[in-house]
């Protein structure tokens, strides 16, 4: 008897224990000192809690080559020292969406958290994250420090971004700025130089030599692209639409917002897609539209069957297949290899000709990557007030923000091996990064298909787009499917966001005179 | 005195008995049944996390059963899986169960019955990760095998095919040997009395006849025990589907559960993900129900006599 009340008893307190509210990581007096960091005096007042995602994970090691980063954490110690009162602690958190969004709706998220933006529009509206336009357009307190009047930084923050176009571009809806991009990220098809010298050709200069590589690669029996689902629904739309819209620009590109158009000249935000959707463009009446997955459908053969594969690297590095279109920090997975067997390069997809469509726009295939580290302060930084115009806290979290945009400090970060390109004036590229540098100094595409507003559209687009691919519907079917799930996005962006109809009507008459010159538009 | 002084004692007894089983009760309660209950109202709500709730009555009901395009297809894909599953795990564990059990030396009864456990170790995300991976990639297992037999033309990515994927999904964790199923079945089968056995050898029921006749219904507890829980985990599950096709392609291997979880999650829509969530409640119950009205244990079967 007295056995069962111990029991009763034991489990009782083992519950309570557990169900007990932890302290709060944030604490004014906040004094016991963390694992993992070096000693700190008695007075910490802030511990910001930054998850600075995968690239730059302090003690990491990429690709699982190599020694261990310590880029980062060397920049923030020095933070630290600077401001006694304030311990960084870095976490690795999970990069899926059901993780953020339950952490943010309880405020419990990480201070700094490094996720695609397009994650973060959808959220907006509901206060989770911090606008940093205020910040931005301010002076960079550690320029000034520095007392250069003619360094960038020193009269706006904005002007120590190297690549503005894609920094700015990444405006949410709303207008504002939740996302400091910290490097790029670009694109290319690194391929086999062994490959092609057996097989005896050279890299393509446009897209149908390009085709024609393929045909070769593939007769000699090799796979010639390694590409998955995923790039063809997001790199490759936005190349192929760039190529056949970029020369209607002049005629549809209704909005000029003076903040990004200087960097970002043509752009079609979503409020235009949809305006110009209603008028027949991304329809199947609109030719141009349905030319992109005509050749994207062309394309897929000389792809691998299965674009379900997350692993492409290991057909890449065993030989079997010739080109893999990945990202720019493939370089370093190469480069790291001491077992790769081949020697090998990198170009960018090329041009579409007269010969490839009817409707090419006789441009350089344009910049689809952008910003890699995306990062975002959320509304845990500012938890000590519940308002980001009085939080001291948020300001500590920016001046960390604003420490680590030091050309110095960001070279160190992000200079640590060759993954990316840095994003700040006066820091070099590493050269086997230089084929990047040089895609990213062309102009930025006509628009990204998958940052809407609306996360539904770009899964739907990726399912059908691989039914498509696969000869699983027709391509009538497919296009039908395309319009109605531009449509329901259209549909929702009205519900998110209102729409300036009269404004870009008057855009659209006033344009008139551009459009008749042009051939092959949708009936309005 | 004595006669007031048991009750008293019993009553304290079960008073404690009942005072330990609260605790997990109220636990329970607090993170699985409360839930349940809060999903069930928020599935009338048109609600997404961190934003205004709209009430919108039975309206994501009469979505998901009329309008939704993936309802129906991702219900059959459910319906066909499921079907697979359970065909497999009643049949082939049980043979396997029957073969080790059958074995005359303990000693290698023992060896198979470890050798078919072992495979339970490995986690079941690593398991599909093995197989779209090394099997079902463009060079692996499958392919490169079609190749060799000099049947290349066959060669296919099964996973992204849109002819090949579901059956290529319901195939793995090919041959369905390994895992608690065969253990269940083995225990079910070390449970019948010798005098079963003993009577069956007199009457000269032996070999397949013992099998369908004496076996099978003497291990119906845990058919019953699998049928119902592999059912379960046809409806509700969605996590391998997630990580080798992510329901793809098109819709062509997507289910209910990954579609709700994709709205909840991915799409903002709680509310209709919540009302997909009651509906696959709704349908275990049903079929739970069902199972237990027409699929009758050994016990019940005995009871019958």
């Amino acid at each position: 008897m007295r056995v069962r009340w111990i029991s009763l008893a034991l489990v009782v307190a083992l519950g309570a224990w557990l169900l007990w509210p932890q302290p709060s990581d944030e604490a004014p007096n906040d004094t016991a000192p963390k694992q993992g960091h070096a000693a700190h005096s008695q007075d910490v007042r802030y511990v910001l809690r930054f998850s600075p995602g995968y690239f730059f994970m302090p003690d990491s090691v990429p690709y699982g080559i190599g020694k261990p980063l310590q880029g980062l954490k060397t920049v923030v110690r020095e933070f630290e020292a600077r401001f006694p009162d304030t311990r960084v602690e870095f976490l690795n958190v999970p990069g899926v969406r059901e993780y953020l969004v339950t952490q943010l709706s309880s405020g419990r998220a990480p201070d700094i958290i490094n996720v695609n933006v397009e994650d973060v529009w959808t959220d907006v509206q509901k206060g989770w994250y911090v606008a940093l336009d205020p910040y931005l357009e301010q002076p960079n307190p550690f320029v000034v420090e520095k007392g250069d009047p003619n360094a960038p930084g020193y009269k706006q923050w904005w002007d120590i971004f190297r690549y503005q176009a894609i920094s700015r571009g990444k405006a949410a809806p709303d207008g504002l700025v939740y996302c400091l991009s910290y490097d790029m990220i670009e694109t290319g098809i690194f391929y086999n130089k062994d490959i092609f010298g057996k097989v005896g050709i050279e890299a393509p200069e446009d897209w149908e030599s390009f085709l024609e590589v393929c045909r070769k690669v593939q007769a000699a029996g090799y796979t010639p692209v390694l590409m998955s689902i995923d790039m063809f629904s997001d790199w490759c739309t936005d190349l192929f639409f760039d190529q056949v819209y970029n020369n209607l620009l002049p005629g549809i590109d209704l909005l000029k917002d003076p903040k990004r158009e200087p960097y970002l000249q043509g752009y079609l935000d979503w409020d235009e897609i949809c305006f110009l959707h209603n008028l027949g463009f991304f329809t199947s009446s609109d030719p141009r539209y349905g030319e992109i997955w005509r050749l994207m459908k062309e394309f897929r053969q000389y792809v691998n069957r299965n674009l379900a594969t997350t692993d492409l690297t290991r057909e890449f590095v065993t030989q079997r297949g010739a080109m893999h279109w990945n990202s720019s920090n493939f370089t370093y997975r190469l480069l790291a290899d001491k077992q790769l067997g081949f020697e090998w390069g990198v170009f960018y997809p090329p041009p579409f000709t007269d010969r490839t469509t009817p409707h090419a726009s006789h441009v350089p295939m344009c910049v689809i990557g952008g910003s890699a580290n995306q990062i975002e302060v959320t509304n845990s930084a500012f938890g000590d007030t519940g308002d980001p115009n009085t939080s001291e806290r948020l300001q500590r979290v920016i001046a960390l923000l604003q420490f680590l945009t030091l050309p110095e400090n960001c070279e160190r970060v992000v200079n640590e091996y060759p993954c990316l390109i840095p994003n700040v004036v006066g820091v070099p590229v590493l050269p086997p990064l230089k084929p990047f540098e040089e895609i990213l100094e062309r102009p930025y595409t006509t628009t990204k298909w998958v940052y809407t507003f609306d996360l539904k559209f770009s899964e739907i687009q990726r399912r059908m787009l691989e039914l498509y691919l696969n000869d699983g519907i027709p391509f009538e079917e497919f296009l039908a499917w395309q319009e109605k799930n531009l449509g329901a996005a259209c549909h929702n962006l009205v519900m998110r966001k209102p729409i300036d109809i009269p404004r870009m009507q008057a855009a659209w008459d006033a344009q008139a005179a551009a459009r008749a010159t042009m051939k092959d538009l949708p009936n309005e | 005195m004595n006669r007031e002084r048991i009750p008293n004692h019993r009553l304290r007894a079960t008073l404690s008995c009942y005072a330990i089983v609260a605790v997990p009760v109220l636990l329970l309660t607090l993170f699985v049944y409360l839930p349940v209950i809060w999903a069930f109202s928020k599935s009338l709500y048109q609600f997404e996390i961190g934003g205004e709730s709209v009430f919108v009555g039975l309206g994501n009901y009469v979505e998901f059963l009329t309008a939704d395009p993936v309802t129906w297809p991702s219900l059959g894909h459910m319906l066909l899986l499921t079907t697979f599953a359970v065909c497999m795990r009643l049949s082939v564990p049980l043979l396997v169960a029957k073969l080790v059990h059958s074995i005359p030396v303990e000693r290698w009864r023992y060896v198979y019955r470890i050798v078919f456990l072992t495979p339970i170790v490995v986690p079941g995300v690593a398991v599909q990760l093995i197989w779209s991976g090394l099997i079902y990639a463009d060079n692996g297992l499958v392919n490169e095998t079609l190749r060799s037999l000099g049947l290349d033309s066959l060669a296919r990515g099964w996973l992204s095919d849109p002819t090949t994927a579901l059956p290529a999904v319901a195939l793995i964790g090919l041959p369905f040997v390994g895992g608690f199923e065969v253990l269940i079945y083995y225990a079910g089968l070390s449970g019948i009395p010798e005098s079963v056995n003993e009577a069956a050898r007199l009457e000269g029921c032996t070999g397949l006849r013992k099998f369908f006749l004496i076996d099978i219904p003497m291990v119906m507890s845990q058919l019953k025990l699998v049928l119902i829980l592999t059912i379960i985990g046809g409806v509700q599950g969605f996590q391998g589907l997630f990580i080798v096709t992510r329901g793809g392609p098109g819709f062509k291997t997507t289910v209910p559960g990954l579609w709700m979880y994709y709205n909840a999650f991915s799409f903002q829509r709680m509310g209709y993900a919540c009302a997909i969530g009651v509906c696959l409640f709704v349908l275990i119950f049903g079929l739970t129900l069902l199972n237990m009205k027409y699929f009758r244990s050994t016990e019940e079967l005995e009871g019958g006599r």
